[in-house]
């Protein structure tokens, strides 16, 4: 007893974990000190008021469309998939998390050129029926519409964990007690998977409150337009830097909320025994139902969009050398930036484990517009840059991955959280009662039991990274393209045709880590080989 | 211990990513190029520059004010050597923040006329764009679209395509009509422009073309080279789109229509500067400026320089002879003069 106190009570300054989370602490803060410091320059930007206000309206009113919808759809989807029985059941698993592969400003380039006035889907359906379509694509629903598709899979792949890990007892208490089958989702399921939800709903929203690409070329005008109008137009960072102040309240206040709906839950389901959960059959018409409601969600969030891409192929002439290339770029800074960014991540999660909101914070980069973060990280690298004259692209490289990590996180904060949730205190004092210090202990217990969550946001930031666009743009070195520039890059030129390929690259280089992805979630449930079996 | 080998698949990894990643070297043979130009039709001209001169580029491609700020952090030790943009108004905002330093060659004052180029030689224009017209054949005469004036007039009214306030090309258009016709009229014309609008500022300039061809209005205001890649390339139903639309240069203030640069200034800091000088001179070439008006369909800026086809066709048309860098300077008040009359 005396012993656990001691530990408890030495200081933080002394432990070797704390020393390794505030130097990762300083990777991911230093960016977030430039926006700020940024901020407090002399901003000259003359931007409206009433603009200003529209903008803000626009951008809450997106990210709260943008996160009920996420909520809704990417829990009934992982619902409908963990709990029931129907055709298509365990390839729909991991094809409805595919979306997250595909960038939303391509899904944005791709909804624009089908349903535009102009577009191909809208003119012909126009021809066929003598009536144009009721709504328009570039506009607020559209935007919701567009960043739906392409975030819902951060929840549908939490709830589905959370779903798969759920404790069958409590289901079946519930049932015993006399709650219909269909009300398990509503009365005990959900409660129970809160914090999974929002988890995936914080993620979802602070990539809607980041995202410039696809809400530009929807021509929907948020916080993150009067960024770069203040930047591009007046020339003012200052300017741009404040804008972004209040979207990083905004998802200070998110992470804090998220914080708060974890407080007292421990969603450990008793220790010894697992059962497979029991997946329901459904009736005949529901399950040709349930088919249909995911095969629907996976034509609108990927079919749709990448089949138009992919059909519009063969009127662009690809420069393959430049696509090779950009393609080993994106695949060596997507495992190099997810490793480094997850090896800091866990220094982060073990180092602050007793101030949560400290290790919450450097979640912030994952909210901060592309173009602001762009200007917070080149003040820590102007300094670099000149302590380094003449830094090559190996320092450039370094520079660009550090910055992923501050930019992205928390998508590997959030899966690594959640692993080292399941580390109790008495495994760790067992491990320090053994002998082993407090990094030795870490790395005896909290690093095994945290592997496999790990790997999971090693795969989450290899997508993400595939594709990242700012960082990339502002800091990479010379001759150095990925696959998310090149894309971008047709795109604001308008070659839609062309920025088709290397869109289509990034999901099928994406691909495989989202199945790698899927099918550990499958294996994480504790007894998951004996159901097998 | 496990980290290990973490660590080294992280190290290999960042070794794929960086081999393609070329040094960037202040050396004879070599020139930083940071450039807003984004064009797969460029490629071939570095590569030229190379085979004619010996001198390898080194390339970051970017927003033109992303450039800009990286250039400013980088400071002193920047490899910049030449800065590139396809809008006159980056050009001066890179000049204001102290980025170019003054280049004269005879080369340069003979190939880029007066009007087209910074005065004490900050920046060049090396191509031309005019910011114009499309319009739908079938129910506009060419008469009525020959001023930007008569945009404003009530024959237009709901039958306009425009985008956002945003494009930088809108701002440098209304920055030039504060110049030419003084900031009241300039108000008046942006607030008919507004008001004649068919629908709320959206998509990009082959969005406004198509959205005259779809019968959603009858003008649309696009850059010159949007509508000629559109006549000229693989898309048929863009084709047909230019079948039906067609393109007018309409005058400003009776002088002209508005014309905007591709161009580019020497680095204040340029650990290449011979070199830079060199890339500046050959993209005023007349070889590069045909290859650019060929294969992205802008105009030479250097008059007698002929272009080929499909420009040709419009290349004879009256440019306003106003210098660049007087509406440059003027996109921020031209950004507040839209705004205020709701241009979103």
């Amino acid at each position: 007893m005396a012993l656990t106190a001691s530990i408890i009570a030495r200081p933080p300054r002394a432990s070797p974990l704390a020393g390794l989370a505030l130097l990762a602490g300083l990777v991911v803060a230093l960016p977030l000190a430039g926006v700020v410091l940024a901020a407090l320059g002399d901003a000259s930007a003359d931007i409206a008021q009433r603009d200003l206000l529209r903008y803000a309206a626009t951008s809450g009113l997106v990210a709260l469309l943008v996160g009920v919808l996420t909520a809704l759809v990417g829990t009934a989807a992982a619902w409908l998939v963990v709990m029931h029985r129907f055709p298509g059941r365990d390839a729909f698993a991991w094809l409805l998390a595919l979306p997250l592969a595909a960038p939303a400003f391509a899904l944005a380039y791709a909804y624009a050129d089908l349903l535009d006035v102009g577009g191909g889907l809208r003119t012909a359906l126009r021809a066929a029926t003598g009536h144009d379509l009721p709504f328009e694509m570039r506009s607020i629903g559209g935007a919701v519409f567009v960043l739906t598709a392409a975030f819902y899979p951060y929840v549908f792949l939490a709830m589905r964990a959370a779903f798969i890990n759920q404790s069958v007892a409590a289901l079946e208490a519930a049932t015993m007690l006399g709650c219909p089958r269909r009300q398990l989702l509503w009365r005990v399921a959900l409660p129970m998977a809160r914090p999974a939800l929002a988890a995936g709903v914080a993620l979802a929203v602070m990539e809607t409150l980041a995202d410039y690409g696809a809400v530009h070329f929807l021509s929907v005008q948020t916080l993150t337009t009067g960024v770069v109008r203040a930047w591009s137009v007046f020339g003012s960072t200052a300017s741009a830097a404040r804008f972004a102040l209040p979207l990083l309240a905004a998802a200070a206040l998110l992470l804090w909320l998220e914080r708060m709906s974890r407080r007292g839950r421990t969603h450990d389901n008793g220790k010894g025994r697992w059962r497979a959960i029991a997946p329901s059959e459904l009736g005949p018409v529901r399950r040709w139902l349930a088919f249909a409601a995911c095969a629907m969600l996976l034509v609108l969030a990927l079919g749709l969009p990448l089949g138009w891409l992919a059909w519009q192929l063969p009127l662009a002439v690809p420069d393959w050398a430049r696509l090779t290339l950009a393609l080993r770029n994106s695949a060596g800074m997507g495992l190099a930036g997810a490793m480094v960014t997850v090896a800091l991540a866990m220094m982060l999660a073990l180092g602050t484990r007793q101030w949560p909101l400290a290790g919450r914070l450097a979640s912030l980069g994952y909210a901060t517009p592309g173009a602001v973060m762009a200007i917070g990280l080149l003040a820590p690298a102007g300094l670099i840059w000149s302590l380094v004259p003449g830094a090559g692209a190996g320092i450039a490289l370094l520079l660009l991955v550090l910055a992923y990590a501050a930019r992205l996180m928390a998508a590997a904060l959030e899966p690594i959280d959640a692993g080292l949730a399941r580390v109790t205190p008495s495994m760790r004092h067992a491990a320090r009662t053994l002998g082993r210090g407090e990094l030795g202990a870490a790395m005896a217990v909290d690093l095994p039991v945290a592997r496999g969550a790990m790997l999971t946001a090693t795969l989450i930031l290899f997508v993400d990274i595939l594709k990242e666009l700012p960082a990339t743009m502002i800091l990479r070195p010379f001759n150095f393209d990925t696959l998310a520039v090149l894309a971008s890059n047709y795109a604001l030129d308008e070659r839609l045709n062309q920025a088709g390929l290397p869109a289509l690259l990034i999901v099928a280089m994406a691909m495989p880590a989202v199945i790698w992805l899927t099918r550990r979630i499958d294996g994480a449930r504790p007894g998951a080989l004996n159901a097998a079996a | 211990m496990r980290l290990f080998p973490l660590s080294v698949v992280a190290l290999a990894a960042l070794g794929l990513a960086s081999c393609s990643g070329g040094e960037p070297a202040a050396g004879s043979g070599e020139v930083n190029l940071y450039t807003a130009r984004h064009y797969d039709s460029d490629l071939p001209l570095y590569d030229r520059f190379t085979k004619e001169t010996g001198i390898k580029i080194n390339r970051i491609e970017g927003k033109a004010d992303e450039l800009i700020a990286r250039m400013q952090s980088e400071g002193a030790n920047s490899p910049a050597d030449l800065f590139i943009s396809a809008d006159a108004g980056a050009l001066w905002r890179a000049q204001q923040a102290g980025l170019f330093q003054p280049v004269t060659t005879a080369t340069l004052t003979e190939r880029v006329p007066a009007n087209l180029r910074e005065p004490d030689g900050h920046w060049y224009g090396t191509s031309r764009r005019a910011r114009i017209v499309a319009y739908d054949a079938a129910k506009v005469k060419p008469e009525e679209v020959d001023d930007y004036a008569k945009l404003a007039g009530p024959r237009f009214k709901g039958k306009i395509c425009v985008r956002s306030s945003d494009s930088v090309y809108n701002l440098s258009l209304v920055g030039a009509v504060i110049e030419q016709l003084g900031k009241p009229a300039a108000e008046q014309w942006v607030k008919a422009i507004v008001a004649n609008m068919a629908r709320p500022p959206e998509g990009g300039d082959r969005d406004q073309i198509r959205a005259v061809a779809a019968g959603v209005c009858e003008v649309a205001i696009t850059n010159s080279y949007y509508y000629l890649r559109m006549a000229s390339g693989d898309d048929a139903k863009d084709r047909d789109v230019t079948q039906r639309v067609k393109l007018a240069f309409p005058s400003l203030g009776g002088k002209g229509a508005h014309v905007n640069i591709s161009g580019g200034g020497v680095a204040k800091n340029a650990p290449n500067r011979a070199n830079a000088i060199k890339l500046l001179e050959f993209f005023a070439s007349a070889e590069t400026q045909q290859h650019i008006a060929k294969h992205n369909n802008e105009f030479p800026a250097t008059p007698g320089v002929a272009a080929p086809p499909p420009v040709d066709a419009y290349a004879d048309f009256t440019a306003n002879p106003m210098p660049v860098a007087v509406f440059a300077r003027r996109q921020g008040e031209a950004q507040a003069l839209m705004s205020a009359a709701g241009w979103r």
